[in-house]
């Protein structure tokens, strides 16, 4: 089975990472690669709380995760990877092309210099053009919320 | 009014000024405005203003637990936390705040009572939508007012706060009730509305909401068994049983 998503999601691990995604993927394993969480154990304790049992989650850093990457996509459950920017997905994607090949833009909520373009989507200029560096690189980027929503791919979010 | 009752009532409109921008982070801004008030009587304005723009920032949770993380966060401010990890907390506190809550309200209490109210209607009449509303928003003070001074005493030592307490295990049995009681309103129900109808058809009913309460109660099935599943099977099969009747 392995990673069957790779997401950026500002909530990080959350009910529609958990229930909207986890439920018709079926997944068994979250990797929530974030520093400051690795290095919070407070933060860790609330972000296993959020999942249901039979659920395991793993912390990393992105040293770890690159590191971590061929055994999460080997494993025989499903899982999510999950990163709380795009910087971090951008280190995995650059890392290891060729697992993270497919991110979903999940969910980057409103800051002071971003501008909306999804209703669960708002992007600062310095995001865009990491976004369009991506996209050039050839990783495949849309946008979704949930399964059950239709995808944005990257040419109708920045045309 | 102390700062702590008006926070409470504050909460009970969390949701008032929810965008897809910050989602209740209006909400949550505006119920801590009144302890942040009394954190920083003493300071420069310019302090409180700021205190209270960051509890305003973007926060999502299941609105009857949103107390938790009023109370986090002030307690944070109190204790100095540096604003960067209080934003942190409540982005930390948002995913089990909303998850736990799901689990404990929406699919237990709530369903839990609407199957009681609906099992108790033949015998208590109209007086039990009164009652349910009576329960469920006594319930949700109760758990506002907890959630509120237990995030006030804990602040970034909530989690584990969080998951010692009750709350987690009760969120789990909650569904279980509300399996029982819906389970246990579909045949009372269906009595009512086809009063006439075959008794064989009562047995069927009867005999699925049986295995339906075991099901949810039974220790190797019941984390597979949630009260809406129950239920909707349970109204499913018995439409399908009655509706098939002649």
């Amino acid at each position: 089975m392995g990673v069957a998503l790779y997401r950026v999601d500002d909530r990080l691990v959350h009910g529609q990472v958990v229930i909207g995604w986890g439920r018709p993927l079926g997944v068994r394993f979250i990797a929530l690669v974030d520093p400051a969480v690795r290095a919070s154990s407070w933060e860790q304790d609330l972000y296993r709380m959020a999942v249901p049992d039979g659920v395991e989650v793993f912390f990393a850093d992105v040293a770890e995760a690159i590191t971590l990457l061929p055994e999460w996509e080997a494993d025989r459950r499903a899982g999510v990877v999950i990163t709380g920017d795009l910087e971090t997905m951008a280190a995995l994607y650059t890392a290891r092309p060729d697992l993270v090949n497919r991110i979903n833009l999940g969910g980057i909520h409103h800051r002071a210099d971003r501008t909306e373009r999804l209703r669960y989507l708002y992007l600062a200029p310095e995001e865009e053009a990491l976004l369009r560096r991506l996209d050039a690189a050839g990783a495949e980027l849309s946008a979704q919320d949930l399964p059950t929503t239709p995808a944005v791919p990257l040419d109708e979010i920045l045309p | 009014m102390t700062p702590r009752t008006a926070a409470l009532i504050r909460l009970y409109g969390v949701q008032a000024a929810w965008t897809y921008e910050r989602m209740a982070g209006i909400g949550v801004g505006h119920a801590s405005a009144p302890l942040l008030r009394d954190l920083y009587a003493a300071s420069a304005p310019a302090e409180r203003r700021a205190a209270v723009a960051r509890s305003a920032e973007f926060f999502n949770s299941h609105p009857y637990l949103a107390g938790i993380a009023v109370g986090a966060v002030v307690r944070a401010e109190r204790d100095g936390v540096d604003p960067a990890q209080i934003s942190r907390l409540r982005i930390a506190l948002s995913g089990p705040l909303g998850a736990i809550g799901d689990q404990l309200i929406w699919a237990g209490q709530v369903p839990a009572l609407m199957g009681l109210a609906l099992a108790a209607s033949p015998w208590a009449g109209a007086w039990v939508v009164g009652a349910l509303l009576v329960a469920h928003n006594v319930a949700r003070l109760l758990l506002t007012s907890w959630g509120l001074d237990l995030g006030l005493r804990e602040g970034l030592g909530v989690g584990s706060a969080l998951s010692r307490s009750w709350i987690a295990q009760r969120a789990s049995d909650a569904q279980r009730v509300a399996a029982f009681g819906v389970g246990l309103a579909t045949p009372i129900a269906a009595w009512q509305l086809l009063g006439d109808a075959r008794p064989a058809a009562w047995a069927i009913v009867g005999a699925i909401t049986l295995v339906g309460s075991v099901l949810a109660l039974a220790p190797g099935t019941r984390s597979h068994v949630s009260g809406l599943r129950v239920g909707l099977g349970l109204l499913a099969v018995a439409g399908v049983v009655i509706g098939g009747m002649p």
